[in-house]
């Protein structure tokens, strides 16, 4: 922790605009039209299984995409290895999930 | 290594107070590491839970168990929730410690709401539906699955009740910040995994039950 550090970091405070709410509430908006569908499709009914179990997974890996990217800032610059992780961690659980489903299925 | 914090402590904190130190930057990375630990452990539970959905022996199915109504109020509870934790750490960026501290109150009452909720809707089951942890194997899965969810966002809760009590105590400096910024973290993960529960679990229990 050296005088630069300091510098820098008021440097930067001076430079920077405060973002608003407005992107977040767009993305809060998006997440609960999101949720919406997905509710309403079941609620109501009759619709073909196949269609809407592929309609619920997408909606749900929209608003997860939504949560990672805006609300936890994986879309900003300097995340690589915050997605590296991520990903990793998606990755061997969807592997554990499909290992499963199949030793147990088929 | 007093200086800065002293001097941040005292008024002049940067922009974004939790990666103005070194410490600060590597706990939110480790804390990702963590969350990607995070994403086997329930990937572990959503397979076991996948793999036993249909094995109900005598007790009902799930489309016969779950009532949307109840889920879709947990879901809209915990989404405000996780808008509520953003801007409170937009407030932090702002670097004014009563915003901060009253948003993260509302992101706490929020939780404690979602968990009345879903112990009520616990209650029902083993209480009215005689529908326990020992059932039948889709309601062991059920329950672990779900619970555990429920028990991190206990934890949460506790964790940024602290918190706040911290931020009062310590006030808003370099040291409190990356605290606070990765119990925010946290708190969003718990929806990202809640996304996945309602839709996996309820959602298509419903469709597919």
């Amino acid at each position: 922790m050296t005088n630069h550090d300091l510098n820098d970091g008021s440097a930067v405070k001076h430079r920077h605009r405060h973002e608003g709410p407005q992107k977040h509430v767009i993305a809060f908006i998006f997440s609960i039209i999101l949720t919406l569908i997905a509710f309403a499709t079941v609620a109501a009914g009759g619709v073909n299984t196949a269609f809407t179990v592929l309609l619920l997974l997408v909606m749900a890996v929209l608003q997860v995409l939504v949560q990672l990217g805006y609300w936890m800032h994986l879309k900003d610059k300097g995340h690589m290895m915050p997605i590296v992780f991520m990903a990793g961690g998606f990755f061997v659980a969807g592997l554990a999930i499909i290992a499963a489903l199949y030793w147990m299925w088929w | 290594m007093t200086t800065p914090h002293a001097q941040q402590a005292s008024g002049a904190l940067p922009h974004e107070p939790e990666k103005a130190t070194l410490e600060g930057r590597n706990k939110v990375l480790g804390f990702w590491l963590f969350l990607g630990g995070e994403a086997v452990l329930f990937g572990t539970l959503f397979a076991t839970f996948l793999t036993l959905r249909n094995q109900v022996a005598d007790g009902p199915s799930a489309s016969e168990l779950f009532s949307l109504p109840i889920t879709a109020a947990a879901t809209f509870i915990l989404l405000i929730s996780s808008l509520t934790s953003v801007f409170a750490i937009q407030a932090m960026h702002r670097g004014n410690r009563t915003s901060l501290a009253r948003w993260l109150g509302i992101t706490v009452v929020l939780g404690l709401a979602f968990l009345v909720l879903e112990i009520y809707e616990f209650t029902e089951y083993i209480v009215h539906d005689d529908y326990g942890m020992t059932t039948s194997a889709f309601s062991s899965a059920f329950y672990t699955l779900v619970g555990f969810h429920g028990a991190h966002v206990l934890f949460g809760i506790l964790w940024i009740s602290i918190l706040i009590g911290q931020l009062f105590k310590k006030g808003l400096t370099v040291v409190t910040a990356p605290k606070v910024y990765v119990s925010a973290m946290y708190w969003h993960f718990i929806d990202v995994v809640w996304v996945f529960i309602f839709t996996v679990v309820y959602l298509l229990g419903k469709v597919v039950g």
